[in-house]
């Protein structure tokens, strides 16, 4: 199933011992398909603990080893997509540091077109979020979306573009394990309809240091990275950055003054290292994709009053867009229901709503 | 010489009648009490006999046997007091009057003279229907007792006016009976809807949460007046009933939380703070089961502020008295039911932090801490709140300078309207309200027309609500229609209903 040049790379990355550095040594950057551990003896013998060196050594020449490490990785039904399997996305080896392994769940056919991402901050308006599902459903469509597993942002952008089933998810722990442990059903429906992917091990537990690491696989894999909200140190950052270092084109949302989980975004704007983008359209521009828009839902004469109303007021409670237009409260609280049922308008909690752009 | 007076036991609201029977025998001197007394009523022997003495009276230094019967209910409560002292004193010969068909309940001081207590009104209604007419109560308990038409209740100050009154060496009148509806008019809320500013949604939520009986919960950042909008709650419900007054004055009589008026006029409004434990809550007791938090906003409003700071464990106890609408408190001594026919209302913040949506704040808390919060309120028991609505974060701004806002009596009066369409529809179903709607009921009288149907299936499809909400948006939609005055139900009913349940988007 697997050619003796990936085993060589299955088993190098199962070893926790071994850090991502010296296994790159061990291959000589990636110029050999066989680790030289004659060569780099002393070297790595210096990085590691006694008698280490030789344990890995051992392990690595062991056949029983090597069986034993596939049979479990079949038994959990993921598949292992090497830097030198066929299957390895070419963007992924121009990125920074490209992962040796890339363990599969899911639809592995989605590693060979063409990759967008989007990423965010956990903390993300409910407006925005809309916005982030609406333009994750719009680029799935000439794109496979790839971005994290977080809630926020994350969730938003995999709701959106897993009705098309492309979408690719990057953990930063291994399959053991499920971070965060509420997204496990979300997570379940795209082993099943997409692809979850991660460069770790099965037993390797989720460490906050994993995510800014992991992050440079979302870049990587992507031709152009959207960052829909992101703080003043926001991780979506540091996804731009490693995007922005391997020369992809970086979009982010504009946001208005004092949004806190926008400064981030403002601040790519600002300094040229992200495009503004507002709705999918930008992109496919950039990209010379062109899709003929859809038609637009039907609006009775009230839900356009009390829509122009919103979408004039910016977030507004639901008495201010009564007084706007002259009604009782009570009385347009159900055509806002029905405005929010089509996904016109957003429910910000507290009684706000705000416009979605149409 | 042997005598027999009555009086009465209290076995949760329902009065048992009790013999008094004393008898004096010569032989070595002695004071028994047999037939199940508790320690209060045991105690009675020592009080008794310097009431007696008090009163310039003799007691009797013979073999006295005093006995409760029946000897199988246990006998609590101080009121045996004075049935026991006037038992002594026709035994001893002391006082000769006829004492059949009278029932004496007080419980008696040092000096004599008689002091107040609880359970009077359960006692008398129980004891008119078993055909008594004449009571002898403590002076303190008059009120009280003055509700109950076709009685003769003496309200008396001391043991020896008891005597005088028995013997007709002193008259006494008496107690008028007092009209409901005197002590009705002079009941005044000090909260009033038109104190609260803005706040339309959650008005408009409460208007429709009383009109049907729906339970409430209110969620919104601090100090927004959550506390505020539940206390207006009972001022818009329509005025208590004689008969409804009646059943919670029992209820709050037997707990011995009865005020100066002697009878509950105004709607119980109930705030339990939440280290209630669950036997607070929902009664219970060692020997005398006492009615809990939720039997005595019987009628009235049970306010849970801070809902998901109570102990899971007594607020899932609320999920079986929230669809009977009656308590059985169970205990090895005997079970007790209590009713608990209470609109729910509670409060909660929308995130640990408390800013989560709201405008001029921001939310500190990660997603899955609100997750976290929200999910401390189990499926169970939201599914048993109709109504779920979000206050709006207000400004300084907001509560400055005057706005005209409609007073409670305005809402009141579209209430009654909308209750009283209620009650004609179901005159035949046993229920009055469109909460208490079952399966059956909402089949029969929520038909919905195909558009209605379209509209529904929509509103599940598009706002992701779990299809556990069904059956409440319907009902409250049925509430709605009745506050338009409309026969069918209709989509902007529909719609509106299904804007106050935010909280079972999955």
């Amino acid at each position: 199933m697997y050619s003796e040049q990936e085993i060589n790379l299955i088993t190098l990355s199962s070893f926790e011992e071994l850090s991502y550095k010296n296994a790159v040594i061990l291959l000589s950057d990636f110029q050999s398909f066989e680790p030289d551990f004659e060569k780099y003896r002393n070297l790595l013998i210096k990085s590691f603990k006694d008698g280490v060196y030789n344990k890995l050594k051992g392990k690595f020449y062991s056949a029983s080893y090597r069986q034993k490490l596939l049979q479990k990785l079949d038994e959990r039904s993921i598949k292992c997509v090497t830097y030198f399997s066929e299957l390895y996305p070419e963007p992924l080896k121009h990125a920074v540091c490209p992962p040796l392994v890339l363990y599969c769940k899911g639809n592995t056919d989605l590693l060979k077109t063409r990759i967008f991402a989007i990423v965010g901050s956990r903390r993300t308006l409910p407006n925005v979020l809309k916005e982030c599902s609406k333009i994750s459903a719009e680029l799935s469509r000439a794109f496979t979306v790839v971005t994290g597993l977080a809630d926020g942002a994350d969730t938003a952008a995999i709701e959106g573009a897993i009705g098309t089933g492309k979408v690719i998810s990057v953990l930063a722990n291994g399959f053991d394990h499920v971070y965060p442990a509420m997204n496990e059903p979300l997570l379940k429906k795209i082993e099943e309809r997409g692809l979850v992917i991660t460069e770790y091990t099965p037993q390797i537990q989720p460490k906050p240091y994993n995510f800014p690491v992991r992050n440079r696989i979302i870049a990587g894999l992507a031709e152009g990275t959207l960052i829909v909200s992101a703080g003043k140190k926001s991780g979506a950052l540091i996804t731009a950055g490693y995007a922005n270092d391997t020369d992809r084109l970086v979009y982010a949302f504009p946001y208005g003054l004092g949004v806190s989980s926008g400064v981030g975004c403002n601040n790519l704007i600002k300094t040229d290292r992200a495009k503004l983008v507002e709705c999918a359209d930008d992109i496919f521009y950039d990209f010379n994709i062109t899709f003929k828009r859809e038609e637009r839902c039907e609006m009775s004469e009230e839900e356009i009053a009390v829509y122009e109303a919103v979408s004039q007021l910016g977030d507004a409670f639901v008495a201010q867009i009564a007084d706007k237009i002259g009604k009782l409260p009570y009385l347009i609280i159900p055509t806002l229901t029905s405005l929010e049922m089509k996904g016109l308008i957003v429910r910000l909690g507290g009684n706000r709503f705000s416009a979605v752009q149409k | 010489m042997l005598s027999k007076i009555t009086c009465f036991a209290l076995n949760g609201l329902e009065g048992v009648a009790v013999e008094v029977e004393t008898d004096i025998n010569k032989g070595m001197v002695s004071y028994d009490l047999v037939g199940l007394p508790d320690a209060a009523v045991k105690e009675s022997k020592e009080r008794v006999r310097s009431a007696i003495k008090n009163s310039v009276l003799k007691f009797p230094i013979n073999k006295i046997t005093i006995n409760l019967a029946p000897a199988d209910i246990k006998k609590e409560g101080s009121h045996y007091d004075l049935p026991i002292a006037i038992s002594i004193l026709k035994a001893s010969d002391q006082l000769v009057a006829d004492t059949d068909g009278t029932v004496f309940l007080g419980e008696l001081a040092l000096d004599g003279t008689l002091r107040a207590v609880q359970g009077i009104l359960p006692i008398l209604i129980s004891a008119k229907s078993c055909g008594f007419k004449k009571f002898v109560v403590p002076l303190c308990n008059a009120n009280e007792a003055s509700y109950i038409e076709g009685t003769e209740v003496y309200a008396l100050n001391n043991l020896a006016d008891v005597v005088g009154f028995l013997t007709g060496e002193k008259s006494f009148e008496p107690v008028q009976a007092k009209s409901f509806q005197a002590v009705q008019n002079l009941v005044k809320y000090n909260y009033d809807m038109s104190l609260v500013r803005g706040q339309k949604v959650a008005k408009r939520a409460l208007e429709i949460a009383v009109a049907g009986g729906h339970n409430i919960l209110l969620s919104g950042p601090p100090g927004t007046g959550k506390t505020m909008l539940a206390r207006c709650i009972p001022t818009v419900m329509p005025d208590m009933t004689f008969d409804e007054a009646l059943e919670v004055t029992k209820i709050h009589s037997v707990a011995g939380a009865l005020g100066d008026e002697g009878i509950v006029s105004m709607r119980p409004f109930r705030t339990p703070h939440h280290t209630a434990s669950t036997v607070s809550l929902c009664g219970g007791g060692n020997t005398k089961i006492h009615p809990g938090e939720i039997s005595m906003a019987h009628k009235g409003v049970l306010f849970l502020d801070e809902l998901p700071e109570y102990t899971r464990h007594s607020i899932e106890s609320l999920r079986q008295p929230l669809e009977d609408r009656v308590i059985t408190v169970a205990r090895a001594g005997g079970s007790v039911t209590f009713p608990a026919d209470f609109i729910l209302c509670a409060s909660m913040n929308p995130c640990p932090c408390g800013n989560y949506g709201s405008a001029y704040q921001t939310c500190t808390c990660t997603p899955s801490q609100i997750h976290k919060y929200r999910s401390k309120i189990s499926g169970p028991l939201l599914d048993r709140i109709d109504l779920q609505v979000e206050v709006d974060g207000v400004k300084y701004d907001d509560l400055a300078g005057d706005s005209n806002e409609e007073p409670s009596s305005a809402v009141k009066a579209r209430v009654e309207k909308a209750r009283e369409i209620q009650r004609q529809r179901f005159a035949d179903e046993g229920i009055s309200l469109n909460s208490n709607m079952g399966e059956k009921h909402i089949k029969k009288y929520c038909r919905l027309s195909a558009e209605c149907e379209e509209v529904l299936k929509n509103v599940f499809v598009s706002l992701h609500l779990s299809v556990r909400a069904r059956s409440r948006i319907i009902k409250v939609a049925r509430t709605i229609a009745d506050l338009a005055f409309s026969d069918d139900i209709k989509p902007e009913h529909i719609l509106e209903a299904a804007s106050y349940r935010h909280q079972d988007v999955n």
